[in-house]
């Protein structure tokens, strides 16, 4: 497929959007923010013969309340996260790993469904809809379903979505006030930069140090996020002094199984699902601790 | 007493800067030109393969296709290089890396052109890859080239060495790895060719040497060079990396057959990685020997360069590194050996710092390793060891020129960072992290050393609006030499900088005046100035006497006019009457630059005549946890000698410090079995702003008397000992040492395991602080 030859459609509502993705003759792609889109393509690894536009379907792109749960277009950029006051009160892990995508440039293109689309194991964005208890609702022209982000990914790159369904809204729980999270970013370098490891971490407190219970997810260890269950297990055992956050800390990377990338080896990358995970929780006890 | 200065020393803004920042300026690739065509280049598919054939017929056969090219295309020489033309323009029988070009295809669009090179047929045999510079060198290894792989050898010694490591109080011995830097210029190569009825050809092409592209091309096109213009500036950075041929043969070659349109050529990023020159990696053995009290003794030092596929100037690297790897230090007794090596791993050449980068880890690390034991402070050991005017260095040659260092370290000692160390070094922001402060001190040779000529030559225009041109070969490559050469022309001309325009790199209206490279272009172009603006004086006066008739003492050269008595004459008055009495109105200025008179026995090159002295101090915060290394603040302290732009300075002292920092922690080109892996800036990590700290810079202004005004040269050198500072920081933070650059987090947090492990009693430390 020469790149000249491509088609592309910008369909006006959700509806039409459907209508198109529902037929067969043509081979398709939904484009939104294009940041993983058009690399793809000039690298010759996604060229169909018909681009779907949706960056211009306002009806994917809100954050609203609804029923104490938080439904997020899919065409919510990055930026939008970050400035959502909404978010930054009861989802304010997602608006630090919104924080962490690339750059501005970057934030102000690329939107959360595409994050989800592309199903980076190193996606910024996953990890913390994992600890949010995120469900990514699918629809096509005669059906919608709603899927818990766990068991979205198929793999790298690969989703459970078919050909005829696209995101049209993720739902999340909010963090409640004694919830805190963050999340946790080793790349490269401070800025544009893919994911060595990251890690997002929930914790439910009661008073002190002491922990009801939480979730934490890592990415970029494994060939999709995970959680890390024998850690979260650990964490209402005793209170979060600093030994303790250092002892399980320590059990995370026998959680992980990554791999070796030009990034990093395997090696490096377990240490640092320790590393990350002992950072986070000491930086979120600090920061429980001034509240 | 100093004559004041209106111009030279003063914050003079960049005379390109508006149209550069508001993005008004068009770079040569930005040009698009009706009834263009565009160019492609078929690179190789194996780094090491014999080629049987190559067949072009279907991609001819393509519509849109205009013309496809082979090795049989080329008219003249087909070799291009800098010092031996070893890389063929167009591959025939062999391809020796992934960059090497096999054929050249003109189409309609990109598209077509593209679609062409995959419809070109050619039949590879395989070879073993040699991608180790050191088994490249033994016997046994296959020739890549006829007179085997060691390129280039330098060896100098001095003094004994065997009987100053058997005196030595104290001997220090390691091995340092340093990466393959790629020059990441935001313009990549590439430019336009075209072809008029004349014959003349025209080649807008980004270089660091107009004169001598031409000379290349016409020697692959067997073309009169005079029929050959070339524009080579403005660029969109280069820092070395297009110093050699890019482009412009191939754009000249297609030039031919494409009936007089214009061909563009504009590698991709993914190309550039592959096909563009790199900085060398070394490997660079090293022993230093010194007394009780400090004193230096002996060097040994052993580098191995290995400069991919061909030489370009791969043998002046490393002979520039090895005249520079004992540091600005007199030590009587060296024994230097270098070798530049011929491997399938792409193509090295010149880099800003052309080989110092890699030795001056060695030399600084060993420094401070040896006052780390004597117990002596590193400023004190630096102090004792540093050449000064009129001392002997290690390389055994008496230093006639300005040397600054002493002043340098003087002012590294007293600035703030450096003095209240302890104090910053506490202010860490979590428990887990350290923070180290450490200094390095480096120079780099101004020009060429012995045995190339180097001479710089300017012309100055009186034009008919009455403003001068001001025309240097030197290209404008992003560092503001014009702006300087303004200031030079507007000091002694005295007249507003408004009046001068300056022209650079294009080789129908400038003078040869050699390369932009070797920080050389503010020292020669300047002193070419310098050399043309009194000629332009006396053609301004004589005209002035016999226009108002009086005699030539009685005029007087004021601010933009001259005048005598009553009188005054702009100079468009004076323009006038040139024009009207069809004089010239046009004054060369030449330079020769003083030279060493005897070369320093098997250096290949050394010694330089000048050199450019600098001190950086550096504090950097390491995250023990991770092994992320933060620079958190630098000071940069040049010898530039006279400062003719503060601003220019500091424009070069912070993009420099920033490079030295990607160098030493983020960037390397990985190259596995003469295959890329990296491939463009996804996993080639430069810093970006969030990475770039406080940097201050405090010039010591030891003006050296050849130079314009007493400028010396200082865009290297900007960016060489924050790299070794910048380690030995990371060791003051954490007691690691790095010897293999980049300092990547995996790489310290390795280091930072083995500390751990050599001291197994520390464990639980961290909870007491
Ligand atoms: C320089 C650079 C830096 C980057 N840095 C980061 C980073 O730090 N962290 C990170 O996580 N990512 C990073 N990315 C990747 C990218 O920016 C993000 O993944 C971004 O969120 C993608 O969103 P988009 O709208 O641009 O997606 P697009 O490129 O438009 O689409 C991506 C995929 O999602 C699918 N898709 C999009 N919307 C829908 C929908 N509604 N329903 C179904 N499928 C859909 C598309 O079909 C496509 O397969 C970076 C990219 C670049 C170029």
């Amino acid at each position: 497929m020469l790149i000249s030859e491509m088609d592309i459609i910008t369909p006006q509502t959700v509806n039409d959007c459907l209508l198109i993705l529902s037929k067969k003759e043509t081979e398709h792609r939904i484009i939104a923010g294009g940041t993983d889109a058009v690399v793809r393509m000039k690298e010759g690894k996604w060229l169909p013969s018909t681009w779907i536009n949706i960056k211009g379907l306002k009806e994917l792109r809100y954050i609203k309340e609804i029923n104490g749960t938080i439904h997020i277009g899919p065409l919510i950029t990055h930026t939008d996260i970050i400035h959502s006051s909404l978010l930054q009160k009861k989802a304010n892990i997602l608006v630090e790993a919104a924080r962490e995508v690339g750059a501005i440039q970057m934030q102000n293109m690329g939107t959360i469904g595409g994050n989800i689309g592309t199903a980076s194991p190193a996606g910024d964005t996953i990890p913390a809809l994992y600890v949010l208890n995120a469900a990514v609702e699918l629809q096509s022209l005669h059906n919608k379903r709603l899927i818990p982000i766990n068991l979205l990914f198929t793999g790298p790159g690969r989703t459970v979505i078919k050909p005829n369904e696209m995101i049209t809204n993720i739902i999340i729980q909010p963090q409640t006030e004694n919830e805190i999270g963050i999340f946790q970013k080793l790349g490269p370098r401070k800025a544009q930069s893919i994911s060595i490891v990251n890690v997002a971490i929930m914790l439910s407190m009661a008073k002190d140090r002491e922990c009801l219970g939480g979730k934490i997810a890592f990415g970029s260890v494994a060939p999709t996020i995970i959680r890390a269950k024998k850690c979260e297990a650990l964490l209402p055992l005793n209170p979060l002094t600093d030994d303790i956050i250092e002892n399980i800390a320590k059990i995370a990377w026998k959680e992980v199984m990554p791999i070796t990338d030009g990034r990093a080896t395997a090696e490096y990358r377990r240490d640092m699902a320790s590393a990350l995970l002992e950072r986070g929780l000491y930086r979120l006890m600090r920061r429980w601790e001034r509240k | 007493m100093k004559p004041s200065l209106n111009w030279v020393g003063k914050r003079v803004k960049r005379i390109d800067g508006p149209e550069k920042v508001t993005g008004e300026l068009k770079y040569m690739t930005d040009y698009h030109f009706e009834n263009m065509v565009w160019g492609k280049v078929l690179r190789a598919k194996y780094p090491y393969a014999r080629i049987h054939s190559i067949q072009t017929e279907k991609a001819r056969q393509l519509p849109g296709v205009i013309c496809v090219l082979t090795h049989e295309d080329i008219p003249g020489f087909n070799g291009f290089g800098i010092v031996i033309p070893d890389q063929p323009v167009l591959a025939s029988d062999i391809v020796r890396c992934t960059g090497d070009a096999v054929a050249l295809v003109a189409a309609e669009t990109q598209e077509i052109a593209e679609q062409a090179l995959r419809l070109i047929e050619v039949d590879y045999e395989l070879l073993e890859a040699i991608t180790d510079a050191e088994l490249a060198m033994s016997s046994s290894a296959p020739k890549l080239h006829p007179d085997g792989n060691i390129h280039s050898h330098v060896k100098i010694i001095n003094g004994d060495t065997d009987a100053a490591f058997k005196e030595a109080d104290i001997i220090i011995e390691n091995t340092f790895y340093s990466p393959r830097q790629m020059h990441a210029f935001i313009e990549t190569e590439g430019g336009w060719g075209v072809m008029d009825d004349e014959g003349l050809i025209t080649i807008r092409c980004p270089g660091q040497y107009a004169y001598r592209d031409r000379m290349q091309i016409a020697r692959a096109l067997a073309y009169n060079p005079e029929l050959i213009r070339v524009i080579s500036s403005p660029i969109g950075g280069a820092f070395g990396g297009k110093d050699e041929i890019t482009v412009q043969i191939y754009l000249a070659l297609l030039a031919m057959y494409t009936n007089g349109r214009p061909v563009k050529i504009h590698l991709s990023r993914e190309e550039s990685v592959i096909a563009g020159i790199k900085r060398h990696p070394f490997k660079v053995q090293m022993r230093t020997a010194a007394k009780k009290d400090g004193t230096l003794l002996a060097n040994e030092v052993r580098a191995v360069a290995d400069t991919g596929a061909y030489a370009s100037l791969g043998g002046a690297v490393i002979a520039l590194a090895i005249e520079h790897s004992c540091g600005p230090y007199k030590i009587p007794n060296v024994n230097l050996e270098g070798f530049c090596v011929y491997t399938n791993n792409g193509i090295s050449g010149a880099f800003r710092g052309f080989g110092v980068n890699q030795v001056c880890i060695g030399i600084e690390t060993h420094l401070d390793m040896i006052a780390e034991q004597l117990e002596l402070d590193p400023v004190e050991i630096r102090k004792k060891n540093v050449y000064h005017q009129g001392d002997i260095s290690s390389m055994g040659h008496v230093v006639k020129t300005s040397v600054g260092t002493f002043k340098t370290l003087e002012i590294a000692e007293n600035c703030d960072l450096w003095k209240n160390r302890s104090q910053f070094k506490k202010e860490v922001s979590e428990p887990w992290k350290k923070r180290g402060v450490a200094l390095a001190t480096s120079f780099h040779g101004i020009g060429m050393g012995i045995g190339l000529p180097d001479y710089g030559a300017a012309s100055i225009e009186l034009l008919p609006n009455g403003k001068f041109l001001v025309a240097v070969g030197c290209e404008e490559i992003g560092g503001g030499n014009g702006t300087t050469y303004a200031q030079i022309a507007a000091e002694i001309l005295n007249c507003d900088i408004s009046k001068i325009k300056v022209v650079q790199g294009d080789t129908s209206k400038t003078l040869d005046g050699g390369t932009v490279t070797a920080s050389r272009s503010t020292y020669t172009g300047g002193r070419a100035v310098a050399a043309a603006a009194p000629k332009m004086i006396k053609l301004l006066t004589s005209a002035a006497a016999e226009i108002l008739q009086v005699p030539l003492s009685d005029i007087i050269v004021q601010r933009d006019c001259l005048t005598a008595k009553e009188e005054s004459l702009t100079y468009k008055a004076i323009y006038e009457y040139l024009y009207i009495h069809h004089k010239p109105a046009k004054v060369e200025g030449h330079f020769l630059l003083p030279k060493e008179k005897v070369e320093i026995k098997g250096s290949g090159g050394a010694p330089h005549h000048l050199y450019g002295y600098l001190t950086h101090v550096v504090m950097v915060e390491v995250d023990t946890l991770t092994g992320e290394t933060d620079v958190l603040r630098v000071v940069s302290i040049p010898d530039a000698g006279k400062v003719i732009n503060p601003q220019g300075l500091e424009g070069q002292a912070e993009g420099g410090a920033v490079m030295g920092i990607g160098y030493t922690l983020y960037e390397d080109v990985i190259i596995e079995e003469g295959f890329h892996k990296t491939k463009n800036f996804t996993d080639y990590i430069i810093p970006t702003i969030r990475e770039t700290p406080v940097i201050e810079t405090f010039p010591v202004e030891d003006a050296e008397q050849t130079g314009p005004f007493g400028a010396k040269g200082i865009g290297e050198v900007v960016m060489i000992p924050i790299i070794p500072a910048i380690m030995s920081a990371i060791y003051d933070a954490t007691g690691a040492r790095i010897y293999h650059l980049p300092a990547t987090p995996e790489r310290i947090f390795n280091a930072l395991k083995d500390v751990k492990n050599k001291m197994p009693n520390i464990q639980g430390d961290k909870n007491d602080e």
